[in-house]
């Protein structure tokens, strides 16, 4: 029964924590540029990660190891300054704009400025990590992050066309601003497959004590919320597509992106837009700072894990409390939190090889996951679409940067 | 074989010519939609207050916001003298001018509460959309 409760909480919560400042920030851009046409690409991003994250948690249960630990085993910690830095880099980075994505919600919902809520919302974030074990963490927050089915909801009220929906599935080319197209498409990837979500991931299986014999549930938990996580991201770009789009409204900033929601929801479109990015990205900021924790402690050999008191785990604490006030600094600078976003989701998908394929070796490494490897196929499908990624990352970044 | 050669340096300063022609055709293409999506932006929160779904407070935030990204947007137009020397660089710069004046003026009968000015502000545009070219 309890491995039930917990399989259903697992999804839910993985439901309530899939949407975030780069989903919603790429998915609104996507639709309001290019309609439903790169809902093939919110479909593979969606694939790859559901695939990761299923081998994250089966590496986590049966090595009893998360990701980072067991690849500093595998690989030495010489190989993995590199991957180490960029995780950290990049997680500094998405967790800057997480933050600047909490104070635009709060801008809009009271009008004042977000950089003032920057620090307010950094001693909100520090509190929940200072107070809160891992299951109240993951749990609370992915709750409290339903409410960003209200995207499903806009979109399914606006009645997109299905045969539309359907034939976006598959990719097609663009017929204006190639460019464009492909960094959007990038980016949607780099949103989507985050590093961090890996590591947390099975860092959260090792915390929750998950074994070789649950590993159906970490499957079931991986693809179903996963899916159907992507499913809402898929609303928030036909919600774009079908409101934004015939308006020819390119979405430049969460205020334009926030109007997708009043033909909706009327007098509740702000009110809910600004929920869903703040609750979105407040749960995101949590879990990055949290990651950073896990990562620096797991590589270096530190006590790490939200469940232990944090006076037992002093430089986890500190880890943590170092990435959360770097990236304070760069979110109150005043970088334009979407164009941060931005940005910080391309990179991740050039630095994403970086991370998948030493992962890959793991998963075929019979030392770490016994039996349970992966089959060529998934391993050669990932490896396929995580270096062509970081091709097209390489080629469309600086093409974008120099049009725009 | 001189004339061959004076041939191809011709055909590679034409060549060079028209690649800058088409440049600026697409960076004047990309500002005017970038324009018309701000001037579209203010339309869509014009009606959506006039309508009752938007407060008072997230409406002057959203003008604010659009005028701002038309600011930079116009800035980025004028950094380019090649642009602005082309007449229609030159008329856009002059209908994001009004797009901005206009947008200042909605923020402050907004402001004020004044529906009848904003929906007279509704219909002067100067930039609606055209769809792509």
């Amino acid at each position: 029964m309890s491995v039930i409760v917990d399989l259903i909480l697992g999804v839910v919560t993985s439901i309530g924590g899939f949407v975030e400042v780069g989903s919603i920030s790429t998915s609104a851009q996507a639709g309001s540029e290019f309609g439903f046409q790169l809902l093939w690409a919110v479909a593979a991003a969606g694939l790859m990660l559901a695939m990761l994250v299923e081998m994250a948690g089966r590496l986590a249960a049966v090595s009893k190891q998360p990701l980072a630990a067991a690849v500093r085993e595998r690989f030495s910690i010489q190989f993995q300054i590199v991957p180490l830095g960029a995780e950290l880099l990049l997680d500094l980075l998405l967790l800057a704009a997480e933050i600047g994505g909490v104070g635009i919600a709060m801008k809009l919902a009271t009008g004042v400025g977000f950089q003032w809520w920057i620090v307010p919302i950094g001693i909100a974030i520090w509190t929940v990590l200072w107070r809160c074990g891992f299951g109240l963490i993951e749990y609370g927050i992915g709750l409290l992050g339903l409410v960003t089915l209200s995207f499903v909801v806009a979109a399914w009220r606006l009645g997109p066309n299905t045969h539309d929906l359907t034939r976006s599935l598959l990719p097609s080319l663009p017929q204006h601003d190639a460019v464009r197209y492909a960094f959007i498409a990038v980016s949607i990837v780099g949103a989507t497959v985050s590093p961090y979500l890996l590591n947390f991931y099975s860092s959260g299986t090792v915390e929750e004590k998950m074994t070789e014999k649950e590993l159906w549930v970490n499957r079931v938990t991986a693809y179903m919320g996963t899916g159907f996580g992507t499913v809402v991201s898929m609303g928030i770009l036909v919600t774009s597509a079908m409101v934004l789009g015939p308006r020819s409204i390119h979405v430049e900033s969460y205020e334009q992106a926030a109007l997708m929601f009043v033909p909706a929801f009327g007098r509740w479109a702000i009110a809910l837009f600004a929920l869903s990015l703040g609750i979105g990205c407040f749960g995101a900021a949590v879990e990055i700072s949290l990651n950073g924790g896990y990562v620096a402690s797991q590589v270096l050999g530190w006590a790490w894990g939200a469940n232990r008191p944090r006076g037992s785990a002093t430089r986890f604490t500190a880890a943590f409390t170092l990435l959360l006030l770097v990236s304070l600094a760069i979110a109150i600078l005043g970088f334009d939190p979407l164009q941060l976003t931005m940005i910080s989701v391309a990179l991740t998908v050039v630095v994403m090889p970086l991370m998948v394929l030493p992962f890959l070796v793991l998963m075929n490494d019979e030392r770490f996951v016994k039996q349970h490897t992966s089959t060529a196929i998934g391993n050669g499908f990932l490896a396929a679409l995580t270096i062509l990624g970081a091709l097209l990352a390489i080629v469309v970044i600086p093409l974008e940067v120099l049009g725009g | 074989m001189h004339a061959g050669f004076r041939r191809s340096i011709l055909a590679v300063i034409a060549a060079l010519v028209l690649t800058g022609c088409g440049r600026e055709d697409e960076a004047i293409r990309q500002h005017r939609q970038a324009f018309e999506s701000l001037g579209s932006t203010m339309a869509a929160i014009d009606e959506a207050w006039l309508a009752g779904h938007l407060s008072g407070t997230f409406t002057v935030t959203a003008l604010a916001q659009t005028l701002q990204l038309a600011e930079q947007e116009r800035a980025a137009l004028a950094a380019s003298p090649e642009m602005l020397a082309d007449p229609r660089g030159a008329q856009l710069s002059q209908s994001a001018e009004r797009l901005s004046r206009l947008l200042a003026a909605t923020i402050r009968d907004v402001r004020a509460a004044d529906a009848g000015a904003v929906r007279r502000h509704l219909a002067d545009n100067p930039l609606p959309p055209q769809g792509r070219s």
